[in-house]
């Protein structure tokens, strides 16, 4: 047990890497969910459960079936994108039987998630690392699998509520008419991402 | 005649993916950090784009509907994997900068967004026109970010290996444009410019 390795993964996927601010991915949910700091919630409790779930079978499909078949350089996109479509529609009906109130919460979102590409890049990280250029690993285990997608997930709620925060601040602010919704909000992501860029290098990651 | 083009033209500006429909944003802030890449990124993006929008639009009529979204992302998946081989055969110094971005175009909002609310209800020629106006709405974007970002960021746009522009050794470069906050930073001035440049049309009206 290297619980230095565990660590490293983990604050570089949750800050040093942030999915959302540095690495640019899954930004139309950014956009688009942010406008209330409710919805945000709502998403980011999805996410973070449907990332989970969704590595862990990639990374056992990559492991056990698609690498000892050498097919996994042609089949990896087909078949993750295809693992995780399924699995939130499963999701979908199995959070609708058991549990309503949750679905009432968050059942909007689990559709949209399918196209979250934050779920489809951490999936293909643990997986196949090195894809997000993440230098601190160049094979996962699977608890090291659940950490890195842990704080994947972890970084996108983190960043999504900021966000969400700093926007219904934003909307109330005097801004020039044409720079109004959705250019202050670039503007402002700009700087909570140059803040965030201040911990690069961090640990060498 | 005339709908065709008309079909065309509206990706371009009127319903500009980027700039309008504000989908697929986290490839084009990603890969504009230069010329080179937005090119290629771009001609990536209408590749798949226009096939699958073919291949949907032929299919349209044996596909069932509680099954679609399976079916487009199959099609959009396995266009995605050639252009996937392609570039890492022919162009691999091109494909790791890309990188990451390769494989995400599966779950890229622009491709799934015109297959279920364009392709999937309209003819093969019109879904063809419809395809390459969105691509090059998305490449006019990513061209003129890319473009602004290397030149401000560097100093000089180099293409394939040549030096096309070079500002001169006494240019300061500021790094910010080509770092993760410049992309925030300059997609919201040029949001923010269109809308300028439209009040005043408007107003001139």
């Amino acid at each position: 047990m290297d619980l230095n390795r565990y660590f490293l993964i983990f604050l570089a996927a949750f800050l040093i890497q942030n999915i959302l601010l540095i690495r640019f991915i899954a930004l139309c949910s950014f956009f688009g969910i942010s406008t209330s700091v409710e919805t945000s919630v709502g998403m980011s409790l999805a996410v973070i459960f449907v990332m989970m779930v969704s590595s862990t079978l990639t990374w056992a499909l990559w492991n056990f079936v698609l690498e000892p078949l050498g097919i996994g350089e042609f089949l990896y996109i087909p078949s993750f994108i295809l693992v995780i479509a399924a699995f939130v529609q499963l999701e979908e009906l199995f959070i609708k039987k058991t549990a309503p109130a949750l679905y009432k919460a968050m059942g909007i979102y689990l559709p949209l998630i399918t196209t979250n590409c934050a779920v489809l890049a951490a999936a293909t990280e643990v997986a196949k690392p090195g894809f997000i250029k993440l230098s601190v690993a160049y094979h996962y285990t699977l608890p090291e699998a659940w950490v890195y997608t842990f704080g994947v997930a972890l970084g996108y709620s983190a960043a999504l509520l900021v966000f969400a925060t700093l926007r219904e601040r934003i909307d109330i602010a005097p801004v020039p008419p044409a720079m109004k919704g959705y250019p202050i909000a670039f503007i402002t992501a700009s700087l909570m991402s140059l803040a965030l860029t201040g911990f690069a290098g961090l640990f060498g990651v | 005649m005339n709908g065709l083009t008309g079909e065309f033209a509206r990706g371009v500006v009127r319903e500009n993916p980027l700039l309008r429909l504000m989908i697929g944003l986290c490839s084009a802030l990603a890969v504009s950090v230069k010329l080179e890449s937005s090119l290629f990124m771009s001609l990536a993006v209408i590749f798949v784009l226009t096939m699958s929008n073919i291949v949907i639009s032929a299919l349209r009529r044996v596909t069932p509907e509680n099954i679609r979204i399976p079916i487009f992302i199959v099609v959009v998946s396995s266009f995605t994997t050639i252009v996937d081989l392609v570039l890492r055969a022919y162009f691999p110094a091109i494909y790791s900068r890309l990188g990451v971005w390769i494989p995400l175009i599966v779950v890229n909002c622009i491709i799934l967004g015109r297959a279920e609310a364009y392709a999937y209800k309209n003819n093969i020629i019109r879904s063809a026109m419809d395809g390459l106006g969105m691509g090059l709405g998305y490449t006019l974007v990513l061209l003129i970010m890319g473009f602004v970002r290397e030149l401000i960021g560097t100093g000089a746009i180099t293409l394939l290996g040549a030096t096309l522009i070079h500002m001169g050794s006494r240019f300061e470069a500021p790094i910010l444009a080509i770092s993760f906050p410049g992309a925030f930073l300059a997609f919201g001035l040029l949001m923010g410019l269109l809308n300028k440049l439209e009040q005043r049309q408007r107003r001139a009206k």
